[in-house]
């Protein structure tokens, strides 16, 4: 699951390559919105800063 | 800045981007340092900068590409920055040895906070942007070098990802490649 960003990318690269502009700027945004995703999903716990 | 210098430019910022995916690939094989979850996640985030210097390669300069590449660059700073807080107290630990005095999580907010003014400096020029059609050729030498190393550090990333985690998510403190002990 955590390789589904690169895949996203990789995609995007690839649809680049093949002139697809709008297509690969499609791939990177479902890119993006998977990272965070994963993001929010491993970071759970709350920030404890307090000195 | 006519639109071949940016090309050449973004081009060069491609290849130190893949120059920092590279390391943290060496420091994986070579030194056996398992990445983090965010690591990983660190790692797609300037791959996600990349893609928008890659477009202004193959596709000219246009302020939509800066676009994508300030966000991708934000998102990568953010998970950074999350990774440098979880360990800013003292006593809370680490993640890794630090490479020059710093962890590679601080190292890789403060590569994200270069793109990012890199970036906007790059928007300064006007130039660039009004002859977008002339740059749109083949890609040959150092952008078409730039294109190729980014497209294999993403794909390798893709299979260092699935070695690492499986198909599932990572743990927090890798030991070992999930992959190869699915069976055990």
């Amino acid at each position: 699951m955590m390789s589904v960003p690169f895949v996203l990318f990789a995609c995007a690269i690839g649809a680049a390559w093949l002139r697809q502009r709008s297509v690969s700027i499609g791939f990177w945004l479902v890119g993006v919105v998977a990272m965070l995703v994963l993001f929010r999903v491993h970071v759970s716990e709350v920030l404890s800063i307090q000195l | 800045m006519s639109p071949e210098l940016s090309k050449l430019l973004n081009a060069l910022g491609l290849i130190a981007i893949g120059a920092v995916l590279t390391m943290a690939f060496i420091d994986q094989v070579w030194f056996g340092e398992l990445p983090c979850p965010l690591c990983i996640l660190q790692r797609a985030g300037l791959i996600a900068a990349g893609c928008g210097l890659m477009l202004n390669v193959v596709f000219g300069p246009k302020p939509s590409h800066y676009g994508i590449t300030i966000i991708g660059a934000v998102a990568s700073g953010a998970i950074s920055m999350r990774q440098v807080l979880q360990h800013i107290v003292p006593g809370t630990g680490f993640y890794g040895p630090p490479v020059w005095g710093m962890h590679l999580y601080t190292w890789a907010f403060l590569f994200a906070v270069a793109i990012v003014i890199g970036s906007g400096l790059m928007l300064l020029a006007d130039r660039q942007f009004s002859q977008m059609q002339s740059v749109s050729g083949r890609l040959k030498g150092i952008p078409l070098i730039a294109l190729l190393l980014f497209l294999v550090l993403a794909l390798a990333n893709i299979f260092s990802t699935v070695a690492l985690c499986g198909t599932g998510l990572c743990p927090d403190e890798p030991v070992d490649y999930e992959l190869f002990h699915m069976n055990d």
